[in-house]
This record gives structure tokens, sequence and C-alpha cells, in this order.
């Protein structure tokens, strides 16, 4: 009687397990958990002179170390009660809602608004001059500077 | 030794039910001679590939740029954009270092200027792009980052990155 070949085959999997197993333990050890990003600003003092610089709308922020953020609006055209704000910390700290919901109206009513300075005090924390910069960029102010004390 | 076994003397109900490599007992109540002991290794394999997959995602072919101390907690930012290496400015324990190596408040512009040159003289033909990464704990006061912005403003460092942690 004529054998037939047996056509089920098995792949030998130890390999595939030996090589798996190495790669997790790589990548174990070499993984990034920690996501390290960069939030880039510009010298608001630059080396030219005031006459020499294009005036372009810009927003004055200054932070003080009780949270208290006024918000300064220069070489633009937006409703008076707008033009200069001031802003009441929560805690000590800067009311980041109200200071979004601020950025994105001074945006609204006017659109070409991409530049702001940041004008901390020696007691304004660093995380606060992070947390300001990050709600601006969220509301599409992506020029950022921050002055010198 | 596989006949003195586990797999061959116990009979496990798996959710597969019956057709369980696992299970040696037949339907008939007859005992399944076992040649081999034998384990289903597909599914591990998935469990592995996923894994593989899963850490081969947050793998970062770019290297550590920042070393971060034990008490060293950097602010956190949703927009935040990639870190590229650039020259580095640490506060720790309200002291400054420049690359690693201790500086005064009063030597950082020497520093920054001596790190321009070093710039030069590797890339001559390039431009400087004046960059610093400022690498501080998120409770650290304005007043310390006061000397490192004013100091990379008089050695020619226009901007300035503050390393954060991305949200």
């Amino acid at each position: 009687m004529k054998k037939h070949k047996h056509l089920d085959f098995e792949i030998n999997l130890i390999p595939a397990i030996d090589l798996l197993s190495t790669c997790i333990c790589f990548l174990l050890l070499t993984a990034v958990w920690l996501h390290v990003g960069s939030m880039d600003v510009k010298q608001a003092v630059g080396g030219q002179p005031a006459s020499e610089t294009a005036k372009k709308p810009t927003v004055w922020v200054q932070l003080d170390g009780q949270g208290t953020v006024t918000l300064e609006v220069r070489d633009a055209r937006v409703p008076a009660k707008l033009a200069k704000t001031k802003l009441q910390g929560k805690e000590g700290r800067p009311d980041l809602e109200a200071l979004s919901g601020l950025v994105a109206e001074l945006k609204k009513s006017e659109p070409g608004l991409v530049t702001a300075l940041i004008q901390p005090q020696a007691a304004t924390l660093y995380e606060d001059i992070i947390n300001t910069m990050d709600a601006f960029k969220k509301n599409g102010m992506v020029d950022l500077g921050v002055s010198p004390l | 030794m596989l006949k003195s076994s586990i797999v061959k003397t116990s009979s496990f109900h798996s959710i597969i039910g019956e057709s369980s490599i696992v299970n040696p007992t037949h339907e008939s109540g007859q005992k399944r001679k076992l040649d081999s002991g034998e384990l289903l290794l597909t599914a591990l394999i998935d469990a592995f590939s996923i894994l593989v997959i899963f850490l081969l995602m947050s793998f970062s072919s770019t290297g550590e740029i920042l070393y971060l101390g034990k008490n060293q907690e950097l602010p956190k930012a949703a927009l935040a954009t990639q870190l590229e290496r650039n020259p580095v400015i640490k506060i720790d324990d309200n002291k400054y270092y420049v690359e690693d190596a201790e500086v005064s408040p009063d030597g950082l512009v020497a520093a920054l200027l001596d790190l321009r040159k070093k710039f030069q003289e590797i890339r001559p033909n390039e431009e400087f792009p004046g960059i610093i990464t400022v690498q501080a704990d998120r409770r650290v006061k304005y007043e310390l980052l006061n000397s490192i912005v004013l100091a990379s403003a008089q050695a020619g460092y226009s901007d300035i990155k503050f390393a954060v942690v991305m949200k």
C-alpha cells in the first residue's frame, strides 16, 4: 500500500519565542516612558532699535507671583474692554481657563494676533510661565517671547 | 519522564473544551497517549507580538538628551515640540550647569560664548543656530531663570527652548 505524504507540517515556534523574548527584554530596557519636549520662545528684548522693528499686533502679558495676569494689546484693533485686562489668580496661581477664554476672544477680534511677550516677575513660578505659554499656543498664538526682569 | 508528569495524570477543563491540547482525557473517557508534552503556543506568540509592537512604538532612537535628577520635575505642556540636541543649561539645587559643568551665575555668558566658539571651530561653514535648552524644576522661580535669559541674550543665543514633559 502506497503511503501518502503527510501534508500537515509544524513550524518550530521555539526560535520565534526566543526572538520575541529577546526583543521584549531589549525594548523594555530602552523604552522611553517620559516624553520630553520643548516650549520654544524668542528673546523678547532684541538687539534692534524699536524704530527699525516692524510693528505687529502684540499682547504683552505680565505675570506676578500671586497668579494675577495682566494682558495689554498693542498695535492691534481690539474692543476697548479687551485692550487691557487683568485676570485675578486662583489660589495664588494663574486662572488658566479664564486666560484661555480671554485669549480666544482676543484672537477672534484680531485674527492677525500671533505674538505674545511674557513679562514675569522675580517670584513667578517657572510652571506658571509654561502654563501661560501653553494657553497662548492652544489659541494659535505661536510666536512667544519672554523678557528678562 | 512525561508518563509520570502532571500533564499525563491531571485533566484541565479549558474554555476551548475538549479540543484543548493540555486535556489528555478523550471523549470516551480513555486517556489519550501523549508522546510529548504539547502546549498551545499561538496565544503566547500573539501576546509577545502585541508587546513587541507596543514597545517598538514607544522606542526612541534619538537617545537621551536630558538627564533628570531625582528632585527635578519638569513642567507639563500640551503643545510642546520635539526636543533637539542643543547646548543645555540646567538649574539644579539653585546651581547652574552648562553641559553638566557647574558654572557661577556670572560665568554663564563666558560658558555660552565658549560653546559658541567651539561650534564655529568645528563647523566653520555653518551658520550658528543660537539655540539653547533650559532644564529646570517646575517650582523654580523666575529670578533664577532670569540669569539664563540675560546671559543667552548677551552671548547671542536668540532662541530658548524650555524643556517640558509632554502631556
